[in-house]
Order: C-alpha cells, then structure tokens, then sequence
C-alpha cells in the first residue's frame, strides 16, 4: 500500500443512537413578525405568556431573527398571510420588523398570542413554521437547520453523547498516526487472505502512554483455520476476539510465570496463538486490571455486533474502523442495525468511535461484501 | 436447567461470574461452560463461548473431532442468565436453534434484556412494520435466516440469588477488590412482571 496516498484520509466520529434518533425531530412553533422598537416588550410579553417557554428548551434557536435571514419557503408564508390592504404600510415599516420565535403551538392559541401582543403592537403576521426540537451536535447539523428551519445555533455541545471538545482533543491525538496504524490493520489483513485462514480483516490494538502509542497486538481474520466451510466460518476467530484474546495470553503469562500458557492448539473453538508474520503480541497491558482498559483498537472493517461488544465488554478506549458495515456493524448507530454499542446507556462502558474515511477507498461494504460480519 | 446451574455454582465457587450453561443434543449434554473472565483476564470468555469450545474440543478415539460446528444448528442453550449481545450474536453467527435462559439481564441482554440480536440481528423494526391487515404481529412470522427462539424465566429465582451470592463474596481478582462485609444476601426475588421474560 502506498503509504503517501493512504494518508490521505479523516477521521468521522461515529454518531450515538439518542443522536440518530433526536436528528430529525421538529416542532411546530409560532413566528409573530413585530417592530424592532418592541422587540423586547415584546418578548417579555412571551415569557409571561408561556414560562419556561413551556417546558421546551428552544436555547439552540435564535430567539428574533430577520426576515431575511430565515429559509425562503418561511420568508413566502409570512408575506402570503400579510394582508395586501395594508401593502404600502409595510413597505416603510417591513425594514424594521423582527420574527419572533413565541411558543409551540401546542403551548398557547394563536388568539392569546394577538390578544396579549396588541397592548406592545399588533404583530403584522402570525405563522405556524416547523424548528428543530433539540439542540444540534455540529455545526453541519446547524448549519442544515437554519437553511431547512429556522436560524439555529450550535454551542459546541451534545447533550446525546460525548461531548465535543473531547471528541476533538483525542482526534488530535489520534489523527497524526492513524493512516499508520490503519496500514499495518490493512496489511495484516492482506497476510491472512493470502493465507487463506481467514476473511480480509485485520485489527491493531495499541496502547498510548504519554500521547505515544504501541502496538500491542496485530491480529487478522481467521474464521476459516480449520473450519468447515459452513456458515460464515468460525465467530470466535474474528480478528477482534483474536487480538483480545492475545491481549488477555499475554498478561496471563506475565502473571503467571508462562505456567498456564499452555500452547493452544487450534482446534475448538479459539484461534488466539498468533500466526501470520506480521501477527504479534506484545502485551504491556493492564497494569489497571481490566483487559483493554483504555487501549486503542484499529480495525479495517466496522466490527460485527458480537466483536462491537466484546470492544465495549474489554473496555476499550478509543475504537476506530474503515469500512462501514451497515448490515452487520454494532458500532454505528445509523446503519441498517442502528445499535451504536460504543455509546449506549444502558451499557456500563462507553469509548470513543471514528470511521477512517480514506480518500481513496469505497468506505462502505462493497456488492457482495455487505454481509459479512467483520 | 439444573445442570447450567450447577456449572453456575462451580463458576462461582472460582470467584467468577456465577453464569453457567449446557449445550444439549438429543436430549443429551454435549457441552458445559461457565463465565471464565477472570481466570483467563479476557473479558469475552462468557460461559456460551467456553461451552462451545468444550464441543469442539471432544475427540473421538481416533483422535478426530467428536462433533463439528454444525451440531449446533440441533442443540438447545440452557444458560443461567439472559445472554449478553456479544453471545446472542455469537450464537447467531454459529447457529443456533433455541436458548432458554433464567434471569433477564437489563444491562448486557441481547436477547431482549437490551437488544433483540436473535430476531433479523436486532434490527429496530418500525412500528408500523408490525401492522398487517389482519392485526396480527408480524414480527413473529417475519424469520430471517439466522433468528433463533428464547424463552425466559428457567429457574429464574434461583439463578439471580447465584449471582447476589457472587455480589456479596469478595474478589480478589477485582482491579480494585472493595470489602462487601457490609453486604447482605437477600433471598426474596422479585415476582416476574408480566411480558419481561425477553421472547
């Protein structure tokens, strides 16, 4: 592999389930367009006519907006309620107008809202338009509501996952080598093809001490070392339960003085002896007790639900993966499975997830590829 | 049911995870495992996969395997606990025909307990997915290659008082071993709530 263009890449991290779920839903809200000059009587008229604005937290969209600052189709509803009578009025005053943001429409009636604005100034429109409910998690997103909704902001939080500033401060961690590591993942998986012991997948777990990272276990796909061709070959010698468990030998000799690491042969179940040339183990982990606790996990592929919770079940740190695997992958939370394992509540453990998006490669399941579990 | 207990309390009696199950075949066991995360520091080593293992291991007096992986797609689970979403997918991929478990597990559950990975891989299914004309379910008539049948509540009590059992003796092999002196073993459990049994 072409080490320059590998490096050609980024780093996506991976959305939560809540998130998925809370993307798209809206509200329907009342705009009541009114002066400039009463803007802000105009809203203390609001906070009282709907405390805690009902119990919703509108924080993420901006409160006054002008008029031409809204989406188009919301511009063209406010003139078309605009009565023409009153056409020439507008035109002086339409300059000085604001849109108000006042309540959902399931919180007040939209008589109330004329009759408690006509002591401040009789709004010149009253309209019903759709804002998103929650609050965005990028600035993408932000940006997609104020063209499709209403002007929203993003406040560089996520009330449904990790929080941003420490997505970004680990990325910055990670990004320097991750084309590497994902190279030596990708090679190890090329060795286990060619060796005809497994699918192409390859896994690199890496500790980081200090911000530098070693490897301390490289392991490949090897679902089919004796094993019938029959199904999808054998889950326990998927890459990522091979490196855990190489992982987990390596402490057990380190512990126990190599007098339980008997050699296991590979037959039943487990295929943890490294194999490949480039397979190795070099396990310095768990001086903190828990296998995999806060190690790095690189793999080619999107891991299948079982690997994705043994991730999470080893507690893993940090996961990254370069194929998405909508059909077979726990970790993504917007695939067709939709389970997002490394950000769940219900989980006792949580890590971080990003997809490697390499430039130069499909970053999807290829045709024929799409139900492999990885 | 009986017997997965029993590998249960031998787990529990090596200061594991009381988690223990059997693999029958024709009315036969073919295959024990208990929870072995802590003897072996991997945290993936639940009692499902150690029983498969013992499966595959068995040899017959020619020194060849006793049974290969396609037994499996013949064997009933009996498992003291509900297992977890790395074991129901395990069992998904390796083929399985039917688990009955003891308790439901909230936390890990992956038949039920959180996800449904033996009904299409835990797919959510939309609710109106679920509306045929008739007004019958039809998730249930809707079986993706790989889905296998779960039954909940085997032995229920007993297998949750093992694990309050495990909860109040120490572990040594605990990254940070805390005394449970002070813990008290409770032996009244709760009724099952109606729909619970995670089927």
């Amino acid at each position: 592999m072409d080490s320059e263009r590998s490096k050609k890449g980024r780093l996506i991290p991976l959305k939560t389930t809540l998130e998925v779920e809370a993307r798209d839903r809206v509200i329907d809200v009342y705009i009541a367009s009114i002066p400039l000059r009463q803007a802000s009587n105009a809203l203390n008229t609001v906070r009282r006519l709907i405390p805690n604005d009902g119990g919703l937290d509108l924080q993420h969209l901006r409160r006054f907006s002008k008029p031409s600052h809204v989406p188009l189709h919301v511009q063209a509803t406010i003139a078309s309620v605009k009565s023409p009578a009153s056409g020439t009025e507008n035109a002086e005053s339409e300059a000085g107008e604001l849109l108000l943001v006042v309540g959902s429409v399931e919180s007040i009636s939209k008589e109330t809202i004329i009759e408690s604005l006509c002591s401040v100034h009789t709004p010149s429109a009253i309209i019903i338009t759709q804002v998103p409910l929650l609050a965005p998690t990028s600035q993408e997103q932000a940006t997609r509501f104020s063209s499709q909704y209403w002007p929203t902001v993003y406040k560089k939080s996520n009330p449904f996952g990790p929080h941003p500033s420490l997505i970004s401060r680990a990325e910055e961690e990670l990004a320097y080598e991750a084309p590497k590591w994902m190279a030596l993942a990708v090679a190890v998986a090329q060795e286990t093809r060619a060796a005809g012991t497994g699918e192409e997948i390859g896994v690199v777990v890496l500790r980081r001490h200090d911000g530098i990272a070693t490897p301390v276990a490289v392991a490949g796909d090897m679902r089919w070392l004796n094993w019938p061709r029959f199904k999808t070959g054998n889950p326990a010698a998927h890459a990522v339960l091979r490196a855990i468990a190489m992982v987990a030998d390596g402490l057990r000799r380190r512990k126990e003085d190599a007098q339980l690491a008997a050699a296991t042969s590979a037959t039943g179940l487990f295929r943890d002896e490294p194999r490949g040339e480039l397979e190795q183990c070099d396990s310095v982990a768990g001086d903190d007790g828990y296998l995999c606790h806060d190690l790095e996990i690189y793999c080619t592929h999107e891991p299948c639900v079982m690997c994705a919770m043994a991730i999470v079940h080893s507690r893993f740190g940090r996961a990254v993966f370069g194929r998405r695997m909508p059909r077979t992958g726990g970790l993504c939370a917007d695939g067709e499975l939709g389970h997002g394992l490394f950000w769940r509540k219900e989980l006792n453990w949580t890590l971080f997830a990003w997809q490697w998006n390499n430039e130069n490669e499909d970053s999807t399941a290829q045709k024929g590829d799409e139900d492999l579990h990885a | 049911m009986h017997e997965a207990l029993a590998m249960a309390t031998l787990a529990l009696l090596g200061d594991e995870t009381p988690v223990g199950c059997v693999f029958v075949h024709d009315g036969k066991i073919i295959g024990r495992g208990m929870n072995a995360t802590n003897r072996t520091y991997n945290g993936t080593r639940h009692a499902e996969f150690i029983a498969i293992n013992d499966i595959l291991s068995q040899k017959d007096p020619n020194g060849l395997p006793l049974y290969g992986p396609e037994i499996l797609a013949d064997c009933d689970l009996y498992v003291t606990v509900e297992p977890c979403i790395m074991c129901a997918s395990l069992l998904r991929q390796i083929g399985i025909r039917r688990v009955y478990f003891g308790a439901q597990n909230e936390k890990f559950g992956g038949t039920g307990g959180v996800l449904n990975v033996h009904l299409g891989n835990g797919k959510r299914v939309l609710e109106t997915d679920y509306r045929v004309d008739d007004g019958k379910d039809a998730s249930k008539g809707r079986c993706v290659e790989g889905d296998y049948e779960v039954s909940g509540g085997w032995l229920r009590e007993e297998a949750i008082v093992m694990l309050r059992r495990f909860y109040v003796q120490e572990n040594e092999r605990a990254p940070e071993p805390r005394s449970k002196k002070e813990r008290i073993l409770k032996l009244e459990v709760e009724p099952m709530i109606e729909g619970d049994n995670g089927c």
